[in-house]
């Protein structure tokens, strides 16, 4: 080498070629990827998350959630991603997702949250594993948006089981904390719950008990909360909520090895508060029974933290068709009506 | 360029009087316009050094026993893991790193350092920066990228630090005395060039002008390989092409072979990242591309390893007396061992099952630790006495400080490879429930926690020891200190 100018030309050129290379050159081919819809401009895929769901998605940023969870499904030549059950709902059997992940399922992301070690499943269809009647909630369209990205065959939402993000965000202020209904049992269903009560976990089919009267449910301010957080009416009290629901993550997050002995995940207690009963006890409350239970006159509620992060959890879901993927399951929608979206 | 016009000179010991007295006046003047700077940067990365394996001895016991203090917010695992990764990444490694080269280069470039207090005053906000992010992580303002964990302040930080203390290296080597460029100087010359472009970029593309969707993840791959290889291995391999030719006192080897090695290193290992990506939603040509980047690292790779061989052959010996030597050598094939790895895990067939496994851990710690800190910890033990006019107090502590580390890494190594196979092997049986993976691991787990002990004694020996030093408690005697005993044959270099 002759001297320093073409060593330090050398040396800025090489890191700048691979730059271009693997920065620059990929950026211009799927960095500005559009959502994909159907002819008619509607099933628009995918769509933005809710205000909840980002602030929940900053939290499982900053509590390193990504470290244990990846979000992302491989080819089915890849591994065997595809093929695998989730432990909390082997029958029937709830699977890690359909088809493989492709770079449109994140373009909102961010961070994008691929994830680098699974010492926890993969949670890219995380949301999809939860009871029907909750999962259509997450997918809700914003009011400015005039599509309808209901994908057909989901049970029709009840009114209070989807509320827009802004009255969710508005719910923050509004704590349900007294709740000036009757006290029946400790979890009441809430009414937005008796939509479609399907179990699909044959241990809760079998304990489902017959959901509570409407007429006693929470004061109708604390409902629209609870989208993402009722305990379903799988949830009777003597019983775990039904696998992936928004209470089950709640109990999951809470006191992981009380839903899995061989859970190997931390408790996330600190997202919860433990309070005395005012009156009634709290619609979201975590129905923990044994061991770490609170006692008589106290309950555990999550904090507002908790419900964005569940509403994250409950929003991750892959399962839409898309058109460069080839679904293992023939999808829902009609694939003719699916085409995408002109740049 | 021949090898015997390499500015190398005959080793350094005081015992030998063939060298001429002016060149040994310059060296002790180079060695004191450093010793303020220098000193300051491995005191704190000491520091760092201490606080990081105590995060990661936390670390390690609460992957295993999930309930160990997970009541607290900020002693949460998910907080705790990136904080010991950024302060062992930007606290000691770097810390240590730049201290090191800013000696070799002064040393090098044959310049006393000058204004060194503004070098001093970078460290300090380098420091500052550490600090700010380890605590922006642990209160909850992690980013959510991998190595990137810093919250925007620190890293502005860290950026404006390096920028006084990368721009002071450069410089140095604009005023250096002599023509020739020995090796050592183009890996610290590309390193100080390479780290704020990659920092950088990564930075605008992440945060500043995001790019879209999963090419978040690409970029920070990208980043964070490139600061495996092209800022801790460049540090490191500069380090050790200057530590075992000048301990032993020969030249290296074949000029060429090193020219070779530097070149299709910067070219080849530039490209690699996105293997850690195998199989995600990627276009395959992007990650094809890096596999095939890390299957030709095997060039530079093999060639550095020949030239330090064809080096040391005949020298092996001298690893019994010379601590730094033993450091350095064990460094330098721990980076085989590396790279070797780094290749074998990112084949296809291969990730398939490792992909989402700990062995991807013990990846980087083969190359964080095996191979960049014990490298540098050998620079230290070669460095130290030089800028505190003393020698290191007790050979025995050094001793232990490198087996523990040693058996600890070593240890840390298996469990992790073995564990990560079987976790993966399990993982990709989807006959078996998911935590039949995570259970199957944890045995492995707690052995890594043992191996953590072992690496936590080591390094609490060595900031004793390096505190005696600091202290001005050194011996006072005109050798060095010699793992073992001498015996003062004719034939024999004196080594250190």
């Amino acid at each position: 080498m002759k001297g320093f100018t073409p060593l330090v030309l050398g040396i800025l050129a090489t890191l700048a070629f691979s730059w271009l290379g693997l920065a620059y050159i990929p950026d211009l081919q799927i960095g500005h990827l559009d959502p994909q819809s159907d002819e008619e401009g509607t099933d628009i895929y995918p769509m933005p998350k809710s205000g909840m769901a980002e602030r929940g998605r900053r939290i499982y940023v900053a509590n390193g959630c990504f470290y244990c969870h990846s979000e992302q499904v491989r080819a089915d030549y890849a591994a065997s991603d595809i093929d695998r059950a989730r432990d909390a709902a082997p029958s029937p059997p709830s699977k890690w997702g359909d088809r493989r992940s492709a770079p449109r399922d994140y373009i909102f992301d961010r961070p994008a949250l691929l994830g680098k070690m699974r010492m926890g499943p993969d949670l890219a269809n995380i949301g999809k594993a939860a009871p029907a009647e909750e999962e259509a909630a997450p997918a809700q369209p914003s009011p400015a948006n005039p599509a309808n990205p209901v994908p057909p065959g989901a049970s029709p939402p009840v009114a209070n089981a989807s509320p827009p993000p802004a009255n969710a965000a508005a719910q923050q202020n509004a704590k349900p904390a007294a709740q000036p209904s009757t006290p029946t049992e400790p979890a009441a269903s809430p009414p937005a719950t008796n939509a479609s009560p399907t179990p699909t976990n044959a241990t809760a089919q079998q304990n489902a008990k017959p959901p509570a009267q409407p007429s006693t449910s929470p004061a109708p301010a604390a409902s629209p909360a609870q989208a993402a957080t009722a305990p379903s009416p799988a949830a009777s009290p003597s019983e775990f909520p039904a696998p992936y629901s928004a209470a089950w993550h709640h109990q999951h997050l809470y006191a992981p090895r009380s839903l899995n002995l061989d859970s190997d995940m931390p408790a996330y207690k600190f997202f919860y508060e433990k309070r005395r009963v005012g009156g009634e006890q709290s619609a979201d409350a975590i129905n923990l029974r044994g061991e770490g239970a609170p006692g008589e006159g106290w309950e555990i509620v999550p904090t507002y933290d908790a419900k964005c992060l569940v509403a994250y959890l409950m929003s991750l879901n892959q399962s839409h068709p898309l058109n460069e993927v080839k679904s293992a399951a023939p999808p829902a929608a009609s694939p003719a009506a699916a085409k995408p979206v002109a740049k | 360029m021949n090898p015997t016009e390499i500015p190398l000179k005959s080793p350094s010991s005081v015992t030998n009087l063939s060298i001429g007295d002016v060149e040994q006046v310059e060296r002790a003047l180079i060695d004191a316009s450093t010793r303020v700077p220098v000193l300051m940067f491995y005191a704190s990365a000491v520091v760092w050094l201490l606080l990081g394996t105590l995060l990661a001895g936390f670390t390690s016991f609460k992957l295993h026993s999930p309930d160990l203090l997970s009541n607290v917010s900020f002693l949460t695992w998910g907080r705790i893991r990136p904080a010991h990764l950024n302060v062992m990444l930007y606290g000691w490694g770097s810390m240590v790193g730049m201290g090191t080269a800013i000696w070799l280069m002064a040393r090098l470039c044959r310049t006393t350092l000058r204004h060194p207090l503004l070098l001093v005053t970078g460290g300090a906000f380098w420091n500052l920066g550490v600090l700010l992010g380890i605590c922006g992580i642990l209160m909850g303002d992690s980013t959510g990228y991998h190595w990137l964990e810093f919250p925007s302040y620190a890293a502005v930080t860290l950026f404006i630090a390096y920028s006084i203390i990368g721009s002071w290296a450069v410089l140095m080597f604009r005023f250096r005395r002599g023509d020739p460029i020995y090796i050592t100087q183009w890996y610290l010359l590309a390193a100080f060039l390479w780290f704020p472009w990659m920092y950088l970029a990564a930075q605008t593309m992440l945060f500043i002008v995001p790019v879209q969707g999963v090419l978040q993840a690409a970029v920070n791959w990208w980043y964070a390989n490139n600061l495996l290889f092209l800022w801790f291995g460049s540090l490191g391999l500069g380090t050790a092409y200057y530590m075992i030719p000048k301990v032993i006192g020969r030249p290296v080897y074949s000029y060429h072979l090193a020219a070779i090695g530097f070149w299709t290193y910067a070219f080849f290992a530039s490209w690699t990242g996105m293997q850690r990506l195998v199989d995600g939603p990627f276009p395959a040509w992007m990650i094809t591309a890096s596999i095939a980047a890390m299957i030709l690292c095997i060039i530079p790779v093999a060639t550095v390893g020949l030239n330090h061989h064809m080096t040391m052959r005949g020298y092996f010996p001298l690893m019994r007396y010379s601590p730094t030597l033993r450091f350095t050598v064990f460094g330098a094939m721990s980076y085989t061992a590396f790279s070797v790895l780094g290749v074998v895990i990112s084949l296809r067939s291969f990730a398939r099952y490792l992909q989402f496994s700990e062995v991807s851990v013990a990846y980087s710690h083969l190359g964080l630790y095996a191979f960049f800190s014990m490298i540098m910890f050998g620079a230290m033990y070669y460095i130290v006495p030089r800028l505190v006019g003393r020698e290191w107090r007790f050979a025995s502590l050094i001793k232990i400080h490198f087996w523990a580390s040693v058996y600890g890494i070593g240890l840390m190594t298996l469990m992790l490879l073995a564990g990560g196979m079987v976790q993966g092997m399990n993982m990709d049986n989807p006959t078996l429930p998911f935590t039949e993976s995570t259970q199957s691991v944890l045995p492995y787990l707690r052995g890594r926690s043992l191996s953590g002990i072992l690496m936590t004694v080591a390094h609490f020996v060595f900031a004793y020891h390096f505190l005696l030093m600091l202290l001005g408690l050194g011996r006072t005697a005109s050798v060095p200190t010699f793992l073992n005993p001498v015996n003062p044959e004719p034939g024999e270099m004196v080594a250190h």
